[in-house]
């Protein structure tokens, strides 16, 4: 029998139980007191521009259709009839005024309300029997938008988004706007990988430790920009509301030279800097950093790296985001999409993309070797001798829990940052994954759908 | 959220017969580039490529029939030039590939191959693969299987692959990463 408190008290000492990287009750756990709450990324507004467009995406086992409708709101409906349950889209995306579902042709419009209902005076006798009229449907508790980035809870009183994004919204931005005119996305890529999903969000959210090691091939072949891997202990890594990221220290130099260094043209430069507040441009122009990797919890993750492109030594960066949906306990399903400043010129989005193909996703060189590690750990974490080890995950602390050295200080950024290696943003993340599992479920409400008013 | 035409359409022009010379060579030249990936010697198959390759495996996409496209136009798998095929090449061949060593054991069935002649002299060759993939001891096999589009270019010693188009069967691949070649 699972002790949640007990491991979740284990977690904050930082001494990981090993099982909790596959364990089905730790993941139904995750699934009831999670993902029935936090706020979870779904898809971004440049997968569906027109009216009519839309596309399918999961939260666990539950499916959403996210759909454009007529008039351009963006919502996210419960992938099921209300008549006998049938999925009444059965494709990935798309573009449709209706959607019908195929068992008995009820059909609903691509905002959700129901608008055919075959015999319905035959069948139900009309209104008394079954009350078609407003029924639309099932839409996701809550849905919320920032800088293009749907997200949705199925908790209907969650926080506004903004409120929960909180300071990690600096960080998500300097991702997310490069320009007023924000990203725009391209695929997902989709596989999955017999690995637990918390692994990869804690990877991105702040392991710098692991680059020089896990990614030394990139390294070795004069892929990667900067020329050393262990590079890496002099980048920061910052916590900050939900989220928490990893950064690179830049040469001496501004805005545009540093901006420069990692591949940006000038005319994106220019759109930064008047896209970005002081705060993040200071980021860069004063504390030298460039944003790397980073999670916001859950599971959404990012990362922006600059490799070397073509046999000239063209340094191109790159954004991709990152999605590790729960299958089970040992299985994960990963979305990983290529981001772009919509704004950026054609050249460069050419560029970026090829730069993004060979360092992540399905057949990323950085990602290869981080999944492999991914599924080995998963693996062995499903017996009784991972039940008796703690993983130390107390890295940057002193044994009476102290920070081995003080924050940064006069960082640019909010939240808290350490420079040089350290697992504070993991122990972040592991804290609110400890916090939710702790909470009871939210409590809900069932929907009789056309019962008698 | 543009897509290239549906794909899975078998070419309706009529292939050269199994009889001619250029089919025997075209099936000959997959049967031994199998071979040479098979045996991991990534090196030779480099030296199978033209120069100007592209090498491209677009994502699939589950889309209603009509919908008019069942891939991604501005997505793939992969999506390479001689440079990045020879980054990765390069980079199986560094001590810090982890996730290739141990490697996977694998072998590649090529099968339904279809020839064509170009205008240009080259040949265009449409082949199935079924790649079984098995890792570690305990683990269960992967298997991707595609169709593939290729180019073959006549040079002195052989042929060159100039493209490759993968066709993977999959729109979620059910396989740890693509640290490896189609």
């Amino acid at each position: 029998m699972l002790d949640v408190a007990a491991v979740v008290a284990d977690v904050r000492r930082g001494m990981i139980p090993a099982h909790v990287y596959n364990d089905p009750e730790i993941f139904a756990l995750e699934r009831d007191r999670l993902f029935s709450r936090a706020w979870v990324f779904l898809a971004h507004e440049s997968e569906i521009p027109e009216p009519g467009d839309y596309v399918v995406r999961r939260v666990l086992a539950d499916s959403f259709i996210v759909a454009r409708d007529e008039d351009g709101t963006v919502r996210a409906m419960f992938n099921m009839c209300l008549h006998r349950g049938m999925q009444v889209c059965r494709a990935e995306m798309g573009n449709a005024s209706h959607f019908r579902c195929p068992y008995h042709a009820w059909t609903y419009r691509n905002d959700g309300r129901l608008v055919g209902l075959p015999f319905h005076v035959d069948a139900y006798g009309g209104e008394d029997g079954f009350a078609k009229e407003g029924q639309s449907l099932l839409p996701a508790p809550a849905l919320d938008v920032h800088q293009g980035l749907i997200f949705i809870s199925l908790d209907p009183d969650a926080p506004p988004l903004r409120d929960h994004l909180g300071d990690f919204a600096f960080y998500l931005d300097l991702y997310a706007r490069q320009s007023p005119a924000g990203l725009e996305l391209r695929g997902p890529q989709r596989w999955r990988i017999k690995a637990n999903w918390k692994i990869g969000a804690e990877n991105f959210a702040g392991d710098s430790y692991h680059t020089p090691h896990t990614h030394a091939s990139v390294v070795d072949i004069g892929l990667f920009r900067e020329p050393k891997a262990n590079k890496r202990k002099e980048g920061a890594l910052y916590t900050a509301g939900p989220g928490a990221g990893t950064t690179y220290k830049l040469p001496p130099g501004d805005l545009t030279t540093r901006l420069r260094h990692v591949g940006y043209p000038d005319e994106m430069i220019t759109r930064m800097r008047g896209a970005w507040t002081r705060a993040q441009r200071g980021l860069v122009e004063n504390d030298g950093f460039m944003i790397s990797a980073a999670t916001l919890f859950p599971n959404l993750s990012l990362v922006h790296n600059w490799p070397k492109i073509d046999d000239s030594g063209t340094v191109v960066p790159f954004i991709s985001l990152r999605q590790w949906q729960p299958v089970s306990a040992n299985e994960t399903e990963v979305l990983s999409w290529f981001a772009v400043d919509a704004a950026a010129p054609e050249p460069f989005k050419r560029d970026s993309y090829k730069a993004y193909v060979m360092c992540f996703g399905s057949s990323g060189m950085f990602e290869q070797d981080d999944v492999e590690n991914w599924v080995s750990i998963t693996d062995v974490a499903a017996g009784t001798m991972a039940r008796r080890l703690n993983l130390n995950s107390r890295m940057g602390l002193t044994s009476a829990g102290k920070p081995l050295k003080p924050p940064l200080a006069g960082f640019s950024g909010p939240g808290t940052a350490y420079q040089g290696f350290g697992e504070f943003n993991q122990r972040h993340w592991l804290s609110m994954w400890g916090d939710h599992l702790l909470r009871p479920p939210p409590v809900h409400t069932s929907a009789d759908m056309g019962a008698a008013r | 959220m543009t897509g290239t035409t549906e794909t899975n359409t078998a070419n309706v022009n009529v292939p050269l017969r199994y009889t001619d010379p250029d089919h025997q060579d075209a099936h000959q030249f997959l049967v031994e580039e199998a071979a040479t990936l098979d045996r991991q010697d990534f090196a030779g198959w480099l030296r199978l490529l033209a120069e100007d390759i592209r090498y491209v495996m677009p994502v699939r996409v589950t889309t209603a029939r009509g919908a008019g496209f069942d891939s991604l136009a501005d997505m793939g798998h992969f999506d390479e030039d001689m440079y990045a095929l020879r980054k990765r090449v390069e980079r199986f061949g560094t001590q810090h590939a982890w996730t290739e060593d141990p490697p996977s054991r694998t072998r590649r069935l090529v099968t339904n191959v279809r020839t064509f002649r170009t205008g240009h002299g080259e040949l265009r060759v449409e082949s199935y693969l079924l790649l079984f993939r098995s890792r570690g001891d305990t683990r269960d096999h992967d298997l991707l299987s595609a169709g593939r589009a290729d180019i073959l270019r006549p040079a002195p010693d052989g042929h060159r692959l100039a493209r490759r188009e993968i066709t993977v069967d999959e729109s979620v691949l059910r396989t740890q990463n693509l640290a490896l070649f189609l």
